[in-house]
C-alpha cells in the first residue's frame, strides 16, 4: 500500500510535468504540422529565467517573469526560425528545429557556463499522507497540471480563439476561407506551449533545484514520446500519454531488476506503438492516400 | 595508359613513405631545455573542481622542485591542457602534447577521457602516473599507473566496511548503472559484501537527471546509503531526501564525492545526515605532510579546489621526480633531451621495481604493483556528522 501510494503520487506528478510540455509539442504539431524540436530547451531556458528572476527575491515573480520571457521567446522562435519556411519541407523544419534547440543549448552555455546552478525556488518541504511522507512539490505538481489542463480544454473547447485552433488543426485551407487568421493561430499556439514550458521548467526546479544547460534535453524526448504514445496531435492524448510515461518510468526504477534499463523501456514503448498503433492511443485515424 | 601507370606507381611508393615516417622514431624532446610533464585534464566545465586542483598542485610542486635545483640542475615544465572531461578532446590534448615534447605525464584527471588518453600513450610508449583517473583498467598497459584506488579496489575497502559494520543490517545502494566508474566500484563491492548485509539498490541513467524522487522512495527505509557516483548527482539526491530519509543515516561515498562540500550554491550543513567518503587525503588534517601541503595549498590557490585530486598529484609530481632520482642515483643517465619512450622504460624499471614514496601527502610507503594499481592504506574521511 505505501509502495504503491508513493509510487503513484511520484508516478503522476512526473507525468503531468511530461503532460504539460508533450502539450507543447501536439499543439504545435496539430496547428502548425510540425515537430518543434526545441521545445524541451524552452523548458530550460525557463528554469534559467527563474534563476535570474530569483535575483528579485520573489518566488511569484521570477515565475511571471519566465513565463513571459518564455513566450516571446516561443513567439520569436516562430516568427524567426519556422514563419520563414511555412511550406517548405517538412525535413527541413525539422531540421531547423533541432538546430535551435542547439542554438539555445550552446548560448546558455556561453551565458551560464556548463556547470550546474543552484535555484532554490521555494521549499515546500514534506508532508505525512497515510503514512506516508510525501513531498509537498510532486502534490502542488499535479494540482497544478490537473487545473491548467482543465483549463486548457475548456479554453479549445468554448472560446472563440480555441476554436479556431480546432479549426486550423482540421483544415488550414477551409479556415483561412472562413476569416481565420492563420498565422495568428499558430503564434498564438507556440506562446501557449512556451508557456507550459516555462510552468515545465518551474516544476523541475521544484523537484531539484539545480539547472544546467541540458536540462529540457531529455525531459524534451520523453515527453515528444508521451505526445505520440497518446496520439500526435491530440490534447487528451498528450495527457494520457504523459501520465502513462511518467507511471511507466516510475515503476521500472522501483523494479531492481530492469531500472537500468528504464530509459530503453520507456523508448521501446515508443517502438511498438509506433508499429501496432502508429496514431498513438487517441490520435485520428486518417487514411493516407497513395 | 602507361603514364597513369607510373604515376599510380609513384603515388604509391609516395603514401607507403609517409606511412613510414609515423613509425621512425621521432624524438620530439631533443631541443628540451627542461624535462617537461604533460596533463589532460578538466580545467573549464562540469569536473573543473577536480582538473582545477590536479593542475594547481602539481605546478605547486613542480615550482617546489624546481626552486630546490630541480633534477641535478634540470628544472621540470608542466604543460596542463583542458579536456573538458571529453574523451574526444584528448587526442588533440595528446598530440600537442607529445609532439610539444612532453617526456612523461600524468595522464589525465578523470576515467572516461583516460580510457583515450592510455592508448594513445601506450602507442608511443609515454610513461603516465594519473593522479585521479581511478578506472580499473586505466593502467592496462604496462606505461600506465595509478596513484589513486582503482575503483575496483575502493568497492573491495567499501564492502570490508560494510560487512563489518553492518552485519545483518539493510543498506542501500545509489548508483548509475550506465557510468563505468559507478558500475565498476559497485560490482567489486557486491562481490565483496558480507552475505549477511541485504542490499536494496536504485540506479539512474540520464547524466542531466535532477529528479531522484523514485530513487529516494525506494531508498527511505535505510540507515546507510553508499553512492559510489559523482558529486553533482549525489548533491541533488542528498537536498531532495533531507527529510524523507532518516535524519541520522550516513551517506557513504567513494573519491567521486571529493568537492561535495565545495560547490556553489550548495550548503552541505544543511543536511541533516553524516556524509562521509572512502579516501586517501584528509582535507582537515592538523599534522604530517598533509597539513603541510593543504596550508601551502591554501595559502597560493584558496581553500575552494582544496581536495583529494589536488593531493594526489601533488604526490604524483614528487614520485615521478623521486623514481627519476633514484635511477640518476643508481647510475642511469637522464638527459634533458631524454625520449618520452626512454624515460617511460626507466621509470618502469624503476616502479616495478619496488621504488617506494615514502611520505606522501596521500599516505605513507605508496608503493606500485606491475599492474600499475597503487598500494596504500585507504582512510574514512567524515565530510560531516549527521546533525
Amino acid at each position: 500500500m505505501e509502495l504503491f501510494l508513493s509510487t503513484l503520487i511520484n508516478g503522476l506528478s512526473l507525468g503531468g510535468i511530461y503532460a504539460m510540455i508533450a502539450l507543447g509539442y501536439t499543439m504545435v504539431y496539430g496547428i502548425a504540422k510540425m515537430l518543434n524540436f526545441a521545445h524541451g530547451d524552452v523548458i530550460m531556458v525557463g528554469g534559467y529565467l527563474i534563476y535570474v528572476f530569483m535575483a528579485t527575491k520573489s518566488p511569484l515573480l521570477a515565475i511571471i517573469f519566465a513565463v513571459v520571457g518564455c513566450v516571446i521567446l516561443g513567439m520569436t522562435i516562430e516568427k524567426v526560425a519556422y514563419k520563414p519556411l511555412r511550406g517548405a519541407s517538412p525535413l527541413a523544419v525539422l531540421i531547423t528545429a533541432i538546430g535551435v534547440s542547439y542554438l539555445l543549448q550552446s548560448l546558455a552555455q556561453i551565458i551560464f557556463g556548463s556547470a550546474n546552478k543552484m535555484v532554490l525556488v521555494y521549499e515546500f518541504g514534506s508532508i505525512d499522507l497515510l503514512g506516508v511522507p510525501v513531498q509537498v512539490s510532486a502534490l502542488v505538481t499535479l494540482a497544478v497540471t490537473v487545473v491548467v489542463m482543465v483549463v486548457l480544454t475548456l479554453f479549445i473547447k468554448y472560446t472563440r480563439l480555441g476554436r479556431a485552433m480546432i479549426a486550423v488543426s482540421e483544415d488550414k485551407g477551409a479556415a483561412q476561407l472562413m476569416g481565420i487568421n492563420v498565422n495568428g493561430i499558430i503564434t498564438v499556439t507556440f506562446a501557449i506551449g512556451s508557456a507550459l514550458a516555462a510552468l515545465a521548467g518551474l516544476f523541475y526546479l521544484l523537484k531539484a533545484p539545480s539547472i544546467s544547460s541540458t536540462l529540457g534535453a531529455m525531459p524534451g524526448i520523453k515527453a515528444f514520446t508521451a505526445a505520440v504514445i497518446g496520439g500526435i496531435g491530440s490534447i487528451p492524448g498528450a495527457m494520457l500519454g504523459g501520465i502513462l510515461l511518467g507511471m511507466v518510468e516510475c515503476i521500472s526504477y522501483k523494479i531492481t531488476a530492469i531500472a537500468p534499463y528504464t530509459d530503453a523501456i520507456e523508448f521501446s514503448i515508443l517502438i511498438i506503438i509506433l508499429l501496432v498503433r502508429p496514431t498513438g492511443f487517441l490520435g485520428k485515424k486518417r487514411r493516407e492516400k497513395v | 595508359m602507361k603514364i597513369t601507370k607510373i604515376l599510380a606507381l609513384v603515388l604509391a611508393a609516395l603514401m607507403c613513405l609517409t606511412s613510414f615516417a609515423g613509425c621512425g622514431e621521432v624524438n620530439y624532446a631533443e631541443n628540451n631545455t627542461e624535462y617537461v610533464i604533460g596533463l589532460s585534464g578538466p580545467l573549464t566545465g562540469d569536473a573543473a573542481m577536480y582538473g582545477t586542483a590536479v593542475a594547481n598542485a602539481a605546478q605547486m610542486a613542480v615550482d617546489e622542485i624546481n626552486a630546490a635545483g630541480g633534477l641535478n640542475g634540470i628544472k621540470f615544465k608542466l604543460v596542463a591542457t583542458d579536456d573538458m572531461h571529453d574523451a574526444t578532446k584528448v587526442s588533440t590534448n595528446y598530440s600537442s602534447m607529445y609532439e610539444g615534447g612532453m617526456q612523461v605525464s600524468l595522464g589525465t584527471v578523470t576515467t572516461a577521457p583516460g580510457e583515450e588518453f592510455k592508448n594513445l600513450s601506450a602507442d608511443d610508449n609515454v610513461f603516465f602516473l594519473t593522479p585521479s583517473a581511478s578506472g580499473d583498467d586505466i593502467p592496462e598497459f604496462a606505461n600506465g599507473y595509478q596513484m589513486c584506488f582503482a575503483d575496483g579496489n575502493q568497492g573491495k575497502v567499501a564492502a570490508e566496511f560494510v560487512s563489518k559494520n553492518f552485519k545483518g543490517q539493510t543498506i542501500g545502494v545509489f548508483y548509475k548503472a550506465d557510468e563505468n566508474y559507478s558500475k565498476g566500484i559497485y560490482k567489486q563491492f557486491k562481490e565483496n559484501l558480507d552475505s549477511s548485509v541485504t542490499v536494496v539498490e536504485t540506479t539512474f541513467t540520464d547524466a542531466n537527471a535532477t529528479d531522484f524522487s523514485t530513487q529516494i522512495d525506494t531508498l527511505k527505509a535505510c540507515k546507510f546509503i553508499f553512492m559510489p557516483i559523482y558529486y553533482t548527482p549525489a548533491s541533488l539526491f542528498m537536498m531532495q531526501a533531507k527529510d524523507i530519509i532518516a535524519a541520522d543515516a550516513t551517506y557513504y561515498g567513494c573519491d567521486g564525492f571529493d568537492g561535495i562540500d565545495n560547490i556553489d550554491g550548495f550548503d552541505i550543513t544543511t543536511i541533516p545526515q553524516a556524509v562521509t567518503m572512502l579516501s586517501h587525503f584528509n582535507s582537515k588534517a592538523t599534522e604530517g605532510a598533509a597539513k603541510e601541503f593543504i596550508d601551502k595549498y591554501v595559502a597560493k590557490f584558496g581553500a575552494g579546489t582544496l581536495n583529494q585530486f589536488g593531493a594526489s598529484a601533488y604526490d604524483c609530481v614528487y614520485a615521478i621526480y623521486g623514481a627519476m632520482k633514484k635511477a640518476i642515483d643508481e647510475g642511469t643517465e637522464i638527459p634533458v633531451s631524454i625520449s618520452a619512450s626512454d624515460l617511460c622504460e626507466i621509470l618502469k624499471d624503476q616502479f616495478n621495481g619496488g621504488y617506494t614514496l615514502e611520505v606522501g601527502v596521500t599516505g605513507e610507503n605508496i608503493k606500485w604493483e606491475s599492474t600499475g594499481y597503487v598500494n596504500k592504506g585507504a582512510i574514512q574521511y567524515v565530510i560531516k556528522d549527521a546533525n
